[in-house]
């Protein structure tokens, strides 16, 4: 293909110039439209959440509220997530047909960049399909594909750092110690320029570094261009569309349940009610194995040091009915322990609950 | 009912391939739409679906539902301006994946009473057209259909 891509970059701007701008690029395409990618961070934190997601359920707007920071629904699938200046959106607005059919083809082609531009920065980032950018394992942005209006757009970003503090605090979450899961999972699971490097490097660099990668994944030149006026008044009429409750109110799909961390940790909260009490079970889950898990609720359990113990016990154990029943029997039978009203099978129960929590989105 | 690379493509109904979606027409004069078998397979399991609600009025080419999947959003566009006469939210809240599994039958979208059939229905292919049209766009893009087992 010989035409140019054109470039939009977009500098800095208000936080919800920062989504509407590549919403408009798409709703104003026209035949002519060349493909565009836009380059965008925004001035101020806000809180982005997926299209089909309801959002009192998943963010505590009253804790948004008192951060001062916006939430925007996005016309981009996924989790709600906390954005700021810190990333560097990287947004791909395409004519149908120029862009590979399948998602995974798309996917593979829009990450190459993302991947290639970490790498001449000195991180060893890796491709991880079918569209998660990983380095030594932990997740480092994310991304997503949507066809709005007439456009094929993909949606990315580079990593320069990430408040991992502020984001376990929008989320809404069933419990405290979910929140603390939340945060831990968060910490453990993704990472940065800044994590990877001591010190981000500059935009400037990350930039050129990107249109490059962008140009040769592509096999097309990438030349700078301006918003037309159209777009520009597409983003003003989005402005006002994107900024209204009933806009922000107006999904309500199906609940998601849990917070996916990356594609291979997720944070899952079960109940089980026994005689002796109720338990709470928060975990979080690695590769369908219990990674780490916290019990609350009002059982008694004594010694009162046993808690901890079992739940240092089933670390590592994989989430099924066995090998979780086997270690919860193991661990009754060397500490003997005091639980009036519960029996082994009601910690299994809640645990075995977590397996079924349904699965939640990117 | 002509396959190709695994994608059904039904010789009875219509479709409007640029958008990906297949038509129904039934008796009286009504027409079901829904996603084809490449749509549902370019989507991927589909996590939600928004349909638009009975009564609404709909202008050919404005999206009949929203469409999420774990990878991918995008509207399910209508080839035909009328209004909502029936919607199939309670089968995707029975299961999310209906579409995904019997992208032709329990997986229909929406139901419109057309406006304008005469004039709309000239963009649409049936029949051994509609299954050349597939082939040719199945091939350009290099899909391999497939449905959702479990």
């Amino acid at each position: 293909m010989s035409h140019p891509i054109r470039l939009v970059d977009c500098g800095s701007v208000p936080a919800l110039r920062s989504q509407t701008v590549f919403h408009a690029v798409a709703y104003a395409m026209t035949p002519e439209t060349p493909d565009t990618i836009l380059l965008v961070a925004p001035g101020e934190p806000y809180v982005s959440v997926g299209f089909h997601q309801d959002v009192d359920k998943e963010v505590d707007l009253d804790r948004c509220r008192e951060l001062g920071i916006p939430v925007i629904r996005r016309e981009v699938g996924g989790g709600a997530v906390y954005l700021d200046g810190n990333q560097l959106f990287c947004q791909w607005i395409f004519q149908q047909g120029r862009l590979p059919a399948m998602l995974e083809d798309r996917f593979a082609l829009y990450v190459t960049p993302l991947v290639e531009t970490y790498r001449s920065l000195g991180v060893q980032a890796e491709y991880r399909p079918v569209n998660d950018v990983h380095v030594n394992g932990r997740k480092i942005g994310g991304t997503g594909a949507a066809l709005i209006g007439s456009a094929d757009v993909l949606v990315g970003s580079l990593m320069f750092d990430f408040d991992v503090d502020t984001m376990a605090q929008v989320l809404q979450v069933p419990s405290e110690k979910f929140r603390d899961k939340v945060h831990q999972g968060l910490r453990e699971y993704m990472t940065t320029l800044r994590r990877e490097l001591g010190t981000p490097p500059g935009r400037d660099e990350v930039v050129r570094a990107y249109v490059d990668a962008c140009s040769a994944a592509l096999g097309r030149a990438v030349e700078p261009g301006p918003l037309t006026a159209a777009e520009t008044a597409m983003a003003e009429e989005l402005d006002g569309r994107f900024a209204s409750d009933e806009w922000l109110f107006s999904a309500g799909g199906l609940r998601k349940h849990g917070v996916k961390i990356h594609e291979d940790v997720h944070i899952r909260e079960a109940v089980h009610k026994a005689p002796g009490g109720l338990i709470r079970a928060t975990a979080q889950l690695r590769h369908g194995r219990i990674a780490d898990v916290a019990f609350t609720g009002d059982f008694t359990l004594q010694p009162g040091s046993l808690v901890a113990s079992l739940e240092r016990e089933l670390r590592g154990t994989p989430l099924e009915a066995a090998p979780v029943g086997a270690c919860i029997d193991r661990f009754y039978d060397r500490y003997r322990p005091q639980s009036p009203g519960l029996e082994p099978g009601d910690w299994s129960e809640a645990l075995i609950k977590l397996a079924a929590s349904p699965e939640t989105g990117p | 009912m002509g396959i190709w690379a695994g994608c059904e493509i039904p010789e009875e109904l219509y479709y409007d391939v640029e958008r990906d979606v297949w038509v129904r027409l039934h008796e009286d004069g009504d027409v079901t739409l829904g996603m084809t078998d490449a749509a549902q397979t370019r989507a991927g399991k589909l996590a939600h679906i928004l349909i638009k609600k009975v009564g609404k009025h709909i202008e050919r080419g404005r999206s009949a539902a929203t469409v999420e999947s774990a990878k991918w959003a995008g509207p399910l566009p209508s080839p035909l301006t009328g209004t909502v006469v029936a919607n199939n939210a309670e089968s995707f809240r029975a299961d999310v994946l209906v579409a995904n599994r019997d992208p032709y039958g329990e997986g229909w979208v929406v139901r419109l009473a057309p406006e304008l059939w005469e004039d709309e229905s000239a963009h649409l292919v049936t029949g051994a057209e509609a299954v050349e049209r597939y082939r040719e766009r199945i091939r350009e893009m290099g899909i391999h259909c497939y449905r959702c087992e479990e």
